[in-house]
């Protein structure tokens, strides 16, 4: 052992040797790092942002409806959200909120205008930002108060185009349960402006007591019960948990279920930024192999001199293998110095890309309602990165430690 | 093994042929001699004589195209590429013409490397490092890097460690080659101690008439042949 640790202080102070060849490459591998953080970083904040405002959109990270509302999403297609269940989903330990909703297809008419739009009811006492996207965006009147609340919410576009203002009358027009067309009248509380077009131009929110009472639907039933969790990767879970508590026809879906189209973007993105960084990766190796490389063909002598010694060949290659631990060590102690400020910067101001964009920009569907990226990334990746950092370190360095093993100590020695 | 007769080095009709390409150079053409325990002997002869080459076969760093080496009695032609590196470890030490030092490393941990190769305890390696270090005349630099010393200096930290394995051979292919003449006259005051004290043999090359004139035994060779074996009384 005591051996063993003397190889280490050895390669140690080997390291250090060429001070600034070893510079270079801890740089390179901060560098490779940084970048590597950098992008899994806003890659796991934008696409947590997107998730997660996907789900306040509609269903939640997992939503359970009629096991046929995917494929036909009508009023008829309803499933049971009693009390007794949204109470015992929320007793999940990842389940925050269990929801109950009521969303469909409307017309909207008034004097002047009629126009189709997408509703949402829901119960405004139980909901907040953190549930429904546009709570917050309110720029006239007020929001629905309470479960039976008969008034209306409405886009600002989609008010502009029905020429209404506060209180002033709607007409609702939808199809039941029963396919009967049934239409009832309410009055705008309240106007929403997220400067996303298609919520603007088409976005309805209804008390869901007011709209079981429109459509005849019973006081415990609903197009789905929207349940969001406190890490939508945890999602898919989630589900199959939830699943056990249902009766056919309802079913548990995760978002990636219920937003294949957004999963697809999200897992193609995800890896192209794999591609990239692969490549990176390999760069750096690159770079840490020939730093390794071209030390141990300066040093042939004396690995000659070391094998007279009666060093092994096993310890000759353990010589250099220590050498690229440390480099592995070390830059990732260079690289922790290197982002870390960087990334703490990132993860609590962000990058404003509003004036890279304008107003209005939506991915995959998906309105961006705040145009600021923060950089935030899951501790899985941190030890992948890290990981991956080591392996690679290590890889460059097998070749190097082969070939100081095998110095052929008469022939090296003799060179002078 | 070690009845008193027996050479603790001995080679026989030692060749060693280099190829480089079409060309052969025979470093070596059928050399034998014995060295016996306890020696002081010169390998002298002019430059291309097959002095290192002869050296590197008795420390196992090369071997014999054809004949036979044996140190203590044992055939190294014989030994695996593992036994050969513990008879290097453990039977003999080492001294080149420059540079043999780990540069890295301190005076008093070059001095001590192989005995932590050997295993040896801490207690042990310090005593013993710390004496021959002291017996080189050293003492006050062991703390030193090698280019913290001259190059005499160094020679002797190399003559210290190579002792320090308590070797059966201490092998010395021109330890002298590259230091002045009053510098070189001391480390084979060194050398010739070390050799009376702990009566470890002492094979070194030179072309130096003056450091081979401080040998017991001088071995003359030409083209890889022994021209001579002279010996003083
Ligand atoms: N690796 C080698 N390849 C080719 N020729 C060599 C090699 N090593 C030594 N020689 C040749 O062998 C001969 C003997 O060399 P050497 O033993 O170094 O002599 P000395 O030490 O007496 O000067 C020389 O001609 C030298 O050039
Ligand atoms: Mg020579």
């Amino acid at each position: 052992m005591a051996n063993r640790s003397k190889l280490a202080t050895l390669a140690w102070r080997n390291i250090w040797r060429n001070r600034r060849r070893t510079a270079i490459t801890l740089f390179g591998i901060a560098f490779g790092v940084l970048f590597a953080v950098l992008v899994t970083g806003l890659g796991d904040a934008s696409y947590g942002q997107m998730i997660d405002y996907a789900a306040k959109m509609g269903g939640g990270h997992v939503s359970v409806q009629h096991e046929d509302y995917r494929e036909t999403p009508s009023l008829d297609q309803t499933v049971r959200a009693d009390d007794a269940l949204t109470a015992s989903i929320e007793t999940d330990p990842e389940v925050l909120h269990a929801l109950p909703r009521v969303s469909g297809a409307t017309m909207l008419a008034t004097a002047a205008n009629s126009y189709g739009a997408f509703f949402m009811a829901i119960d405004p006492s139980r909901e907040d930002e953190s549930t429904t996207a546009f709570l917050g965006a309110i720029s006239e009147g007020r929001m629905l108060e309470g479960p039976d609340d008969k008034g209306i919410v409405l886009g600002a576009t989609l008010a502009e185009n029905l020429d209404v203002e506060l209180d002033k009358k709607v007409v609702l027009t939808m199809t039941d349960k029963s396919g009967e067309i049934v239409s009832g009248l309410t009055r705008v509380r309240g106007i929403v402006k997220t400067g996303a077009p298609s919520l603007d131009g088409g976005l309805a929110l209804l008390s869901i007591g007011h709209a079981r009472e429109l459509l005849g639907y019973a006081p415990d039933e609903s197009t789905q019960i929207a349940i969001f969790v406190r890490d939508h990767r945890d999602s898919a879970q989630v589900a199959a948990r939830i699943r056990g508590q249902l009766q056919a026809p309802s079913v548990a879906l995760s978002w990636e279920e219920s937003s294949p189209e957004l999963a697809g973007f999200i897992a193609m993105k995800m890896g192209s930024n794999w591609i990239m960084q692969v490549f990176i990766m390999v760069l750096m190796a690159a770079g840490i192999f020939n730093t390794l490389f071209v030390s141990v063909m300066e040093r042939l002598r004396e690995f000659g001199i070391m094998a007279a010694l009666g060093f092994s060949r096993l310890q000759l290659f353990a010589l250099v293998m220590w050498e690229s631990v440390w480099i592995a060590i070390f830059g990732l102690v260079a690289a922790a110095a290197f982002t870390g400020p960087l990334y703490y910067y990132l993860n609590t101001k962000g990058i404003d890309y509003s004036a890279m964009v304008g107003e209005g920009a939506e991915v995959a569907g998906v309105a961006l309602l705040e145009p600021v990226l923060y950089v935030d990334i899951y501790f899985v990746h941190v030890l992948a990165i890290a990981g991956i950092v080591v392996v690679a370190t290590l890889a460059a360095g097998l070749y190097p430690a082969w070939r100081a093993g095998r110095v052929p100590p008469a022939d090296a020695i003799r060179l002078v | 093994m070690s009845n008193d007769n027996a050479p603790i080095v001995k080679l026989e009709e030692v060749t060693k042929v280099y190829r480089q390409g079409e060309t052969e150079v025979r470093a070596l053409r059928g050399l034998s001699f014995e060295v016996q325990a306890g020696e002081f002997l010169a390998l002298t002869g002019p430059s291309g004589s097959g002095k290192t080459t002869a050296l590197n076969m008795i420390g196992a760093l090369d071997t014999p195209s054809s004949g036979k080496v044996w140190v203590e009695g044992r055939d190294l032609s014989g030994l695996s590429r593992k036994q050969l590196s513990e008879m290097r470890r453990d039977r003999i030490g080492f001294v080149f013409q420059a540079y043999n030092l780990i540069p890295v490393l301190t005076a008093y941990e070059n001095a001590e490397m192989v005995m932590r190769l050997q295993g040896k305890a801490e207690e042990e390696r310090r005593r013993l490092a710390m004496e021959l270090l002291a017996e080189v005349g050293l003492e006050g630099l062991e703390h030193r890097r090698p280019d913290q010393l001259s190059g005499g200096q160094q020679q002797r930290v190399a003559i210290a460690r190579a002792i320090a394995s308590r070797p059966a051979v201490a092998l010395a292919d021109e330890p002298t080659a590259n230091l002045d003449s009053a510098t070189a006259e001391m480390l084979l005051d060194t050398m010739e101690k070390l050799n009376r004290e702990t009566g470890v043999t002492f094979i070194f090359s030179t072309h130096d008439p003056r450091v081979m004139n401080r040998a017991r035994r001088i071995l003359h060779l030409v083209d890889g042949k022994l021209d001579r074996d002279e010996r003083k009384d």
